[in-house]
């Protein structure tokens, strides 16, 4: 390791004109993450390096979560037969910049990166039966361009309300502009309910999205099964809670619901969903 | 990480007046009404991004347009009879979700007003910001003063309405000032130049509400406005410190009875130096503060 650099690279990557995804650890429904890992089991990415994490998390015992104790990472991993390199991290608690442009430093100087991809999922107060929608953020004209191409929604309009800060995605995508690096942020607004588990139709939004941008030809049947279980399962609650399905109902019909309601449906959903698994 | 001047102003020897927000935000309003009312020019900047994190981002049709930080602005103004310099912060820098800036970015950014101040010949700096003190919000706050030299302290004895940190009982000249506005004065002195921080007072149970208390920045103002010799118009904040009076006793109308009967009698304690005969003893004084301590259980501090 060079002592003045931020991070640790273990093996070179070969990789030309590669593409950078980065899902951020944490984020809403844990989203990136999920994606990140999935496209780590399946594309059989190896990792190569990692941002080390002295000035930019704090370091002053451990946080423990269901009784593990967890430290933060930021680990790049390879996959150079689709010429990609997915970082997994959590976001930095300061020196932002200088940790972003660590990433960028990374993937430019080792990887030979030329677009970056973050992903992060959005609270939505719908029901868990609408499709998933996919936004995409650009930072250019050029990348605006190319995702056009796409079945997303690249045309939102957006201001960060007051009392709130961007997300550190939308740093990324600032600090890749100033590098000349075409970067979109994706993001998929998931049902609030679902945060506390996971939503594998989100997953398989973004993993789809990527599977076709970079004809990764991934077998997608797993999360196919994965959306059809969790939905069966859901059926069967409110088969068997008719207060749960008349939440839901309500949200269906665009009937929005009060906090008690809201609350009582996050809790019964995760309860009873931990319950059949 | 560096600073950015649109201009170069002809100076001579000018005083510089920095703040940033802290407790009640009552140095940093009482810098921008001076800027403001002074029609001072903005003329450089400090590159925010290794600084702050953003505040604001704007996304038009998909496409990332914005990204705005924290601002932290210099001003001039000549011609005045004497040359002013302001620096004015919009946040302090913060290393990992501390409320006061401390530690290596704190230190960077006051080196960076530093070395502007010194580019034109800067031979005194004022910071401003909030000294929390056990009174009542019915009462016209005071000004602590501290300079970062023995030689200034007669300076400050002939500002109106302005105790040193000896005047206050039990403190014996000992004290501590948070933050960017208290840390200036030790890195100014490290490198020669001479300042002084002023602090609005604010009663003590204001300290941990997120509301402004102009009442404090106008006693500043006051206070900047002899150690300049100019005449500053406080009218300004008249509008500002009406509501915040208002809001005020509003919130104060909420306190448990037995709290307000406590607080109430703060508009009887003259806890500084020389104090007037009042209708109270020395016991009594002794025992109220201690009761508003045990209150809030907190220490009185300054930012």
């Amino acid at each position: 390791m060079n002592e003045n650099l931020a991070y640790r690279i273990y093996k070179e990557p070969k990789l030309q004109a590669s593409s950078l995804i980065v899902g951020w650890n944490e984020d809403a429904g844990n989203l990136g993450d999920r994606v990140v890992k999935y496209l780590n089991e399946k594309l059989g990415c190896e990792e190569f390096g990692e941002i080390e994490p002295v000035e930019f998390f704090p370091l002053g015992g451990v946080s423990v979560e269901d009784n593990v104790a967890h430290f933060p990472e930021s680990k790049f991993y390879s996959c150079p037969k689709k010429n990609l390199v997915l970082l997994k991290s959590n976001a930095p608690h300061a020196e932002w910049h200088k940790f972003l442009n660590t990433i960028l430093n990374v993937a430019e100087q080792y990887c030979h990166t030329t677009e970056v991809y973050t992903i992060g999922g959005m609270v939505a107060l719908s029901a868990h039966t609408t499709p998933r929608e996919l936004f995409a953020i650009s930072n250019s004209p050029k990348m605006k361009k190319i995702l056009g191409q796409y079945n997303l929604n690249n045309d939102m309009d957006y201001e960060t309300p007051p009392e709130q800060r961007p997300t550190i995605s939308s740093f990324l995508l600032w600090v890749a502009r100033n590098r000349a690096l075409i970067a979109a942020s994706l993001w998929v607004p998931l049902p609030f309910y679902l945060l506390a588990t996971e939503d594998p139709a989100a997953c398989k939004r973004v993993v789809e999205f990527f599977d076709t941008r970079f004809n990764l030809g991934i077998d997608l049947s797993d999360l196919d099964i994965s959306v059809k279980k969790q939905n069966e399962k859901i059926a069967s609650i409110r088969f068997s809670f008719p207060e749960i399905d008349k939440y839901i109902r309500n949200l269906e019909s665009n009937v929005a619901l009060s906090q008690e309601e809201s609350e009582k449906l996050v809790r019964d959903i995760e309860e009873y969903l931990n319950k059949i698994e | 990480m560096g600073i950015r001047l649109h201009k170069e102003p002809d100076l001579v020897k000018p005083i510089m007046i920095a703040s940033w927000p802290g407790i009640g935000n009552i140095g940093i309003i009482a810098v921008d009404t001076l800027r403001t009312t002074m029609g001072a020019e903005e003329f450089g900047e400090i590159e925010p991004w290794d600084f702050f994190y953003p505040k604001r981002v704007l996304i038009e049709k998909g496409e990332l347009k914005e990204l705005e930080f924290p601002y932290s602005k210099f001003y001039f103004k000549k011609d005045l009879g004497k040359d002013l310099l302001f620096f004015v912060g919009e946040e302090q820098p913060s290393d990992g979700g501390r409320a006061y800036a401390e530690g290596r970015k704190a230190y960077q950014i006051a080196n960076l007003v530093l070395d502007v101040a010194q580019k034109f010949g800067c031979r005194l700096i004022y910071t401003s910001g909030a000294a929390v003190a056990p009174i009542h919000h019915a009462m016209k706050p005071r000004v602590w003063a501290v300079p970062n030299a023995e030689h200034l302290i007669s300076e400050v004895k002939s500002y109106p309405n302005t105790i040193l940190m000896s005047d206050i009982e039990g403190r014996e000249g000992q004290g501590n000032i948070t933050g960017l506005n208290g840390l200036m004065l030790g890195v100014a002195k490290k490198r020669g130049i001479e300042a002084i921080c002023v602090m609005g007072e604010i009663p003590i149970y204001l300290q941990g509400l997120p509301i402004p208390y102009p009442q404090a920045s106008r006693v500043v103002l006051e206070v900047l406005s002899a150690a300049l010799g100019m005449r500053i118009e406080t009218e300004k904040l008249n509008g500002f410190i009406e509501r915040s009076e208002k809001e005020i006793e509003r919130l104060y109308d909420k306190f448990p009875p037995e709290i307000k009967e406590q607080l109430d009698k703060l508009k009887h304690v003259a806890y500084s130096k020389p104090t007037e005969p009042g209708p109270i003893t020395e016991d009594d004084k002794k025992r109220i503060l201690e009761d508003i301590d045990k209150l809030f259980r907190k220490e009185t501090k300054e930012d």
